[in-house]
């Protein structure tokens, strides 16, 4: 009796401890250790078919694709885990706010004795986006330059032109608001949307100073972001509806919410989530701080990474430069998903240059062409962005509903986010 | 659906003696209002379903509004090459042999704990009820890290292992066991010579099965829930189950797969519980009675 | 012949003391190999699957993620025992997060619980018809899984589009379920309405276990309907009351897919913090699995201790 009990418990831990070493003693990566095989997770649509094509002009390398959660949804989990266990794939979409956090988290791999020569292929604001320090993690795919999405329907009935200045901007949206109490100018921005705002006045959230992180979120510039959003917020200008949302969706198809101020594959979202608003929508710049400037934010955009432990980094750079300057791939990423290319060779595309009847045949992409050229240089993100942009997003959540104020979000998320990089003894400038 | 009452323990019920009509009326109001209750979500969500494409959400959404039932099952079936009923026949099957295997594992375990003593027992039943406090959450990363270390990744097992642990299975069928096997029976088998399993086999399970089912259908429904360990360990599309794929299809904001879609595909993925529960009711009423019998 | 203890008695302990009538030797019975063959494959599983990542969650919650400068090396785990633990308890959003999940199981838990027991007594009644249908509609909500139930209550919720609301307006009435008081009984709302028919079940199926004779006697004594529920029945079901009250304590405290569906439309009302769960996943997601497996523990030593001292008053209760 007694031996059975002693039996059974030493059974039981025997095969947890043995589970919990295999567990520990695990990973040697084996992906990429046959001749050329990769593995490439990613989640834009368009991905698959991209990668199929790859494949199919390259005999020597075969990528296999697969389809991960967008990268805050668990995508990016999934990879940090994967390359903790050693068996990571050799390539990954990430997007640039996140590339300098897997930087810091030791997730990527650099693979700059490929890379080096090819950077003149990308606009040098994207090819800053994946090189930090002097390593290079991969390929710049696209690029988030940003633009006014206006309701033309709506502007027309009320007599209204997409305004050139804030605030204009401003007077158009009580205007919005007073011809019909269920219309707003628009919905809340949050995370990088509103990090795009930010961008266009030249303010950062980040900055590098000798060995040292400055946290710039409460930083004067983006002050005065905050401090003018807060001035329609407070004037009951916004609507409540969440972006992405269905309500948001709904509210742009009946013209309840009138503009998105966004990026370019913004364009993407609202043809695929609005059939209903069909026509109805148009393509204006980026409204200004002052009359006659041309400043405009980025936002959004991913680079291919090259994640830690990929063997065969030549075939891996090989796709990760295909993908971002093939022309006929690209050229149907444009069409499926409104990607804005980073590559200098891609921006004459004839897909760019498309009068699309769902904005009313308007030739969008000269807008954004005009704006790829204006972004403001001088963006950072930082090194724990997972964790700041989630704090940002609850204060600015509450913020944009009227609960707090924008100023407090952005002072509110600066300490967290001071104090999390203290605590991971990371140095952090005053 | 009412015409299935089990025999209802010992007591004569169903005559209505003693009963007033008030308190008849009352009873049956409080009943139903709490019946409107419960199934006022059930019916928006079988009246959305049923809607044509892209209406899901207009109007209030409580009565019928055009018919496009069929059309909107084609679209979902055109999507990505069928690829949602692959998905939903993923989560059957997880769920199926998970639950199954699981639920067997369990009426081992448990009878094991009701019938026999050994030194040890409490404490062992202890660890495992206390296994409950701890939130699954934390599993996913040491069992990321497991199964990456036994070539388990992308591999169906890596989901099946853990769903068919169940603490909480144990700690029913060790329950259901005490309560519905008589030591005697056992007593018996053994003195016709017959092995414990046999006995277990033969006379224990079919007296626990009504119970068993009930264990099963909780299972079911844990698994089908379970949501990010799925989505860590599996990465190949044609693996995962119908909640991972739906979170993936909603993340292109519409882009690669149209919104409407995406509420569809996760309404229609209900439909199959909501079969096996009205199906299975009399097992699982029976099992929750188990013991009940004298 | 009534072969061992009631599912009352039995889940009335934490560890189920050895009922009545079974203390006779049935141990002379059992074998090494039995022992393996019956316990042996659970054994070996919960080992891997539950006791094998549970260590590894709480050695890990005793190391520290540690960087230097600005952070581009990749950070290193070092052994700080206390550390994590003390970030936890200076950490007034985690705090929070486990305040709120004890006020939601102080008001939630008795709620669902009361509605529970007053159905499971009128589906009991002489009085109730339809058993069936009603049995079967109250705990059919238990089969739509948990994060399908919280999608389908966001869009009873949705300030576009709700249906409540809509069927409300010519009272007057606007619900507005994200307001920062009402938020989180909106969430109550939807685990309430996913599991009260489930704990009817197990308190009504412990209601058909009263014997006959009882009920009857109390008739004899000319006991009222509501007296008799009162004094025989309810008594009669203390037991699954009590496990009732733990497993929905424990849920409580481990509350999360709910929430985790309303946030994105919960116009910043529901954070990233809402619970103690939600917490300890933003931490995974942002690198930090010690500080997650840190406050996992303390939220697992709360409940623990919670639902011991539970079961502790309850069963000195009933000894008394």
């Amino acid at each position: 009796m007694k031996a059975s009990r002693t039996r059974t418990a030493g059974t039981a831990a025997i095969a947890a401890l043995a589970l919990a070493l295999t567990g520990c003693s695990s990973t040697e990566g084996d992906s990429g250790t046959g001749s050329q095989e990769l593995t490439f997770w990613g989640w834009s649509p368009g991905y698959a078919d991209a990668v199929k094509a790859f494949n199919k002009s390259h005999p020597d390398i075969k990528v296999t694709y697969q389809e991960v959660q967008p990268g805050a949804k668990g995508g990016y989990q999934k990879m940090l885990n994967a390359v903790q266990a050693g068996n990571a794939p050799c390539l990954a979409q990430v997007g640039y706010e996140t590339l300098s956090s897997f930087a810091a988290q030791g997730a990527l791999q650099d693979v700059r004795e490929h890379a080096e020569g090819e950077a003149s292929d990308f606009q040098p604001a994207a090819w800053q986006s994946v090189q930090l320090g002097d390593a290079v993690y991969g390929a710049p795919v696209d690029t988030g330059p940003m633009a006014l999405f206006y309701n033309k329907k709506v502007y027309d009935s009320l007599g209204l032109k997409p305004p050139a200045t804030w605030d204009e901007y401003q007077e158009q949206a009580e205007r919005i608001h007073a011809s019909d109490p269920d219309r707003y100018i628009s919905s809340p921005y949050l995370n990088y949307d509103y990090a795009g705002l930010s961008w266009q006045t030249g303010a950062s959230w980040f900055g590098v100073k000798g060995d040292s992180w400055k946290v710039d979120l409460a930083s004067e510039a983006n002050q005065k972001v905050a401090a003018y959003w807060q001035g329609l917020v407070d004037g009951g200008l916004i609507s409540g509806a969440p972006m992405y949302d269905q309500a948001w969706y709904a509210g742009l198809g009946s013209g309840n919410i009138a503009t998105v101020v966004g990026a370019v594959w913004q364009a993407g979202v609202i043809k695929g989530g609005v059939k209903d608003g069909a026509g109805d929508w148009a393509v204006a710049p980026m409204p200004q701080w002052k009359a006659g400037e041309k400043a405009v934010g980025n936002a959004g955009g991913s680079a291919t990474a090259v994640l830690k432990g990929c063997k065969p980094t030549e075939a891996a750079w090989t796709f990760a430069h295909w993908l971002s300057t093939d022309r006929t791939t690209y050229g149907d990423l444009v069409t499926k998903a409104s990607l804005y290319p980073a590559a200098v060779g891609l921006l004459d595309l004839p897909q760019l240059q498309v009068k699309d009847p769902y904005f009313g045949g308007q030739p969008i992409y000269d807008v954004f062409a005009d704006a790829a050229a204006e972004v403001t240089p001088g963006w950072t993100w930082g090194p724990i962005m997972t964790k700041t942009t989630t704090d940002l997003d609850d204060a600015l959540g509450k913020a944009w509903a009227g609960k707090g104020s924008l100023k407090d979000a952005l002072v509110t998320t600066r300490s967290k986010t001071v104090a999390e990089l203290k605590n991971q003894g990371l140095k952090v400038a005053e | 659906m009412s015409a299935t009452d089990i025999p209802d323990a010992s007591r004569p019920r169903g005559a209505k003696p003693g009963t007033t009509v008030v308190s008849r009326g009352l009873t049956l109001s409080l009943l139903l209002v709490s019946t409107v209750y419960f199934l006022f979500p059930l019916w928006w969500l079988l009246v959305s379903v049923t809607k044509p494409f892209g209406r899901q959400f207009s109007g209030n959404g409580l009565w019928f509004d055009g018919f496009d039932l069929f059309g909107n099952i084609g679209r979902l079936t055109a999507q990505n090459d069928g690829i949602f009923w692959r998905w939903m026949l993923n989560s059957v099957l997880y769920c199926g042999i998970g639950a199954l295997v699981g639920t067997l594992l369990s009426a081992m375990a448990g009878y094991l704990l009701a019938k026999y003593r050994f030194r040890g027992r409490n404490a062992l039943f202890g660890v495992i009820l206390a296994a409950v406090l701890v939130p699954k959450i934390l599993f996913t990363l040491p069992l990321y890290l497991m199964f990456s270390g036994i070539g388990l990744i992308d591999n169906p097992l890596a989901v099946l292992l853990p769903s068919i642990v169940s603490p909480f299975g144990v700690y029913l069928a060790r329950i259901f066991a005490a309560q519905s096997v008589p030591d005697e029976v056992i007593e018996a088998g053994r003195l016709d010579g017959a092995s414990e399993f046999r006995i277990f086999r033969t006379v224990a399970l079919p007296m626990m099965l009504p119970a068993l089912v009930t264990i099963f259908l909780f299972q079911f429904v844990d698994i089908w829930n379970n949501y990010l360990l799925p989505a860590m360990v599996l990465s190949d599309d044609r693996l995962q189950p119908v909640t991972v794929g739906l979170v993936g299809w909603n993340a292109s904001h519409g882009v690669a797969v149209p919104a409407p879609l995406v509420v569809i595909g996760s309404l229609i993925s209900v439909i199959p519980l909501i079969i096996a529960f009205v199906s299975l009711q009399r097992f699982w009423r029976a099992g929750m009675t188990a013991g009940a019998v004298k | 012949m009534r072969p061992t203890g009631t599912a009352e008695q039995t889940a009335a302990a934490p560890k189920p003391a050895v009922p009545p009538g079974k203390r006779r030797g049935r141990e002379t019975a059992l074998g090494r190999r039995t022992l393996l063959l019956f316990g042996g494959p659970f054994a070996v599983l919960f080992a891997a699957m539950y006791v094998a990542p549970l260590l590894y969650a709480t050695v890990s919650s005793l190391f520290v993620v540690k960087r230097s400068g600005l952070g581009l090396a990749p950070p290193t785990r070092e052994f700080e025992p206390l550390h994590n633990f003390a970030q936890a308890f200076g950490d007034h959003d985690f705090l929070a997060g486990l305040a709120r999940v004890g006020l939601f199981a102080v008001v939630q838990v008795p709620l669902m619980l009361g509605l529970a027991l007053g159905l499971a007594l009128l589906l009991d009644s002489r009085s109730a018809r339809a058993k069936g249908f009603f049995r079967l509609g109250a705990f059919l909500p238990y089969a739509i899984p948990g994060v399908s139930a919280a999608l389908v209550w966001s869009f009873m919720y949705s300030s576009e589009s709700s249906p409540i609301n809509h069927l409300l307006e010519p009272l007057g009435v606007h619900i507005p379920f994200f307001a920062n008081g009402a938020v989180l009984w909106s969430v109550a709302n939807i685990v309430t309405w996913s599991w009260t028919g489930y704990n009817m079940i197990i308190i009504y199926s412990a209601l058909q276990t009263i014997p006959a004779e009882v009920l009857e006697a109390a008739k004899m004594d000319g006991a009222s309907a509501l007296r008799t529920a009162w004094s025989v029945k309810i008594p009669a079901v203390r037991g699954s009351l009590v496990l009732t009250t733990v497993f929905s304590i424990i849920g409580s405290a481990q509350l999360f897919n709910e929430p985790a569906v309303l946030q994105p439309i919960s116009s910043g009302a529901i954070s990233s913090t809402f619970t103690p769960i939600m917490s300890a996943q933003a931490a995974v997601a942002a690198g930090n699995y010690p500080y997650a497996a840190a406050q996992s523990v303390v939220l697992a030593l709360a409940v623990g201790v919670l639902s011991f001292v539970f079961f502790k008053l309850t069963s000195r209760g009933e000894n008394a």
